[in-house]
């Protein structure tokens, strides 16, 4: 299989604390440049996906390839083209911002002193400030430089908004979508779903350790599922035509899922006589409402 | 990174050297004085109640304590074991471990390292620690007994070199220990256990013939005080075990570590 435009391929990952369940079958591929989506609820396996690629725990089964690479824990080279951002940013506290990024810059050969003055202006960080006295805002942020400032070609960001405020939220998005415009990949871990639409190319769900859907947003975007209301003194022969995902009922009233095209759903309707008629458009984070119940 | 591993870990040693010379200070400046006064010999004549085999225990039967380079033979080396031993025991298992602990861990390892590099600046770190505190103790412990009066300077070398026996498998064995655990919190009563009880297997064995056995178990017999003493020569079979144990403790642990869970 030629893998030059993969930059992260997992196949069948499987991880298992003991008896606990980490992940229990994930298989995802990212191309060059592309941005992934990758979302779940807590516990989902996320975060476990993610500190396996980084080398930080070993996986129970499964593959693992880096730039068409099986993933090595010691590929220094490698790990100069990635930018990791935890979901908890845990620095030296004793350090100052100042020190942690000169430290940061001690490990890498080309210099990334232009980029990490850009992005400390961006941010808006105080470079005197000690580590400890950061609030939880700011550490994230001083998380965002150090993940970006080596220029990565790989980002890989694990529910990276948490603790930003809306105004920094805007500024990281922007940032992404320059560095998208650059073509670094990225995986971006979430549950927060309205940044998806925002940012990715494609999007992975994964629920109790397993892939449940891939798609492009796009697609999702265009998939055919509505929500609908019907108000009809005819509801339950309705409910017997239709194979319906009800989900709210009430007398001569049901809300339901529709991934029926139109003209489907006008030809069965039509039967019956209908007194009122509501189609909504259904959202991504609706879409994650209902893979996840 | 060893740059960075010695500044955070100066502060330790900095107030754990001091514990030491602080200990020694006191003694030179007080020894002197109760010389002069005569409460050397109340002090020889309480001794001698004590029972042969406690007496043996501190070296007080090799060694009297009329000066102050005889209580550094008897007493101060007792503590001077203890002290470095305890400070090489929760350099091991804390050095390494703290980055887990504090979760500083996940930066650490994104960062273009191998793992084996981690741990090695750790291990090189401590053990300049170690012997920088030995250094440190001889170059005062000299500089005290010049000025307190005569003392056997070879004798003195060899046994300010011999904490650096003890000292380096406890670093060893507490690393390893740690290389199993996920926080400091549990590895540091473990490390101090390890010392203590080490330091006490020692003094029992020299007690009795029939506990003697005792001094195949703890590592404080690898700094061999007793023939230092008496032999002024330090047995390299002693030399060869700790640096063996030592080398395979930590050759253990990059073994460990290599595979180790970090988070």
């Amino acid at each position: 299989m030629k893998k030059d435009n993969i930059v992260i391929e997992i196949n069948n990952l499987k991880k298992y604390y003991g008896k606990i369940r980490g992940v229990e079958d994930v298989s995802l591929k990212i191309n060059s440049g592309e941005v992934y989506g990758f979302i779940g609820p807590n516990g989902a396996g996320k975060s476990t996906t993610i500190r396996i690629l980084m080398g930080l725990i070993n996986k129970t089964g499964g593959e693992v390839f880096l730039n068409g690479k099986e993933l090595d824990i010691n590929d220094v080279f490698i790990k100069k083209e990635i930018g990791y951002l935890p979901s908890e940013v845990n620095l030296y506290d004793d350090l100052t911002v100042k020190e942690i990024l000169d430290y940061h810059e001690s490990f890498y050969d080309k210099n990334i002193n232009k980029r990490r003055k850009e992005l400390v202006k961006l941010f808006l960080l105080d470079e005197s400030k000690k580590i400890e006295d950061l609030s939880l805002g700011n550490s994230k942020k001083l998380g965002i430089v150090l993940a970006l400032m080596h220029s990565p070609k790989i980002l890989i960001l694990d529910e990276a908004t948490s603790g930003l405020d809306p105004i920094m939220q805007n500024t990281f998005f922007d940032l992404l979508l320059e560095e998208k415009k650059k073509g670094t990949t990225i995986l971006y871990s979430t549950h927060v779903l309205s940044e998806i639409s925002k940012i990715c190319d494609r999007v992975g769900f994964i629920k109790e350790g397993k892939i449940i859907k891939e798609d492009s947003v796009s697609n999702l975007e265009k998939e055919n599922i509505t929500y609908l209301t019907i108000s009809s003194s005819e509801i339950s022969k309705i409910k017997n035509e239709l194979d319906l995902k009800i989900i709210l009922e009430e007398e001569n009233k049901i809300k339901f899922i529709n991934n029926l095209s139109p003209d489907i759903l006008i030809k069965k309707l039509s039967k019956y006589k209908i007194d009122k008629l509501l189609v909504e458009e259904i959202s991504i984070e609706d879409l994650f409402i209902e893979y996840y119940k | 990174m060893l740059k960075r591993e010695l500044k955070v870990n100066l502060k330790s040693f900095i107030i754990w050297t001091s514990i030491l010379l602080g200990m020694f200070l006191i003694v030179y400046l007080m020894y002197p004085a109760i010389i002069n006064s005569g409460s050397i010999d109340a002090m020889d004549e309480m001794m001698n109640m004590f029972p042969d085999e406690m007496l043996k225990a501190f070296n007080m039967d090799i060694s009297s304590m009329d000066s102050a380079y005889g209580w550094l033979k008897t007493e101060g080396f007792v503590f001077v074991y203890l002290i470095v031993g305890v400070y090489a025991s929760i350099m091991g298992s804390n050095i390494l471990l703290k980055e887990e602990s504090e979760k500083t861990i996940e930066y650490l390892n994104s960062l273009p390292v191998k793992r084996r590099d981690i741990l090695k600046s750790k291990v090189i770190c401590s053990i300049i620690y170690i012997i920088l505190m030995i250094i440190l103790m001889g170059i005062f412990n000299y500089i005290g007994l010049e000025l307190s009066g005569d003392f056997d300077r070879l004798q003195f070398l060899l046994l300010s070199i011999t904490p650096l026996f003890i000292s380096l498998p406890l670093f060893g064995i507490n690393l390893f220990i740690s290389t199993f655990f996920k926080k400091t919190k549990k590895t540091f009563g473990i490390a101090l256990g390890i010392a203590f009880l080490s330091y006490f297997l020692q003094i029992l064995s020299e007690m009795s013939e029939e506990v003697e056995f005792l001094k195949y178990f703890t590592v404080y017999t690898l700094g061999d005080l007793r023939n230092v003493i008496v032999d002024i020569s330090i047995n390299p079979l002693f030399i060869l075990i700790s640096f063996i144990l030592t080398i395979l403790f930590i050759g253990l642990s990059f073994i460990k570590y290599e595979r180790k869970e970090l988070v």
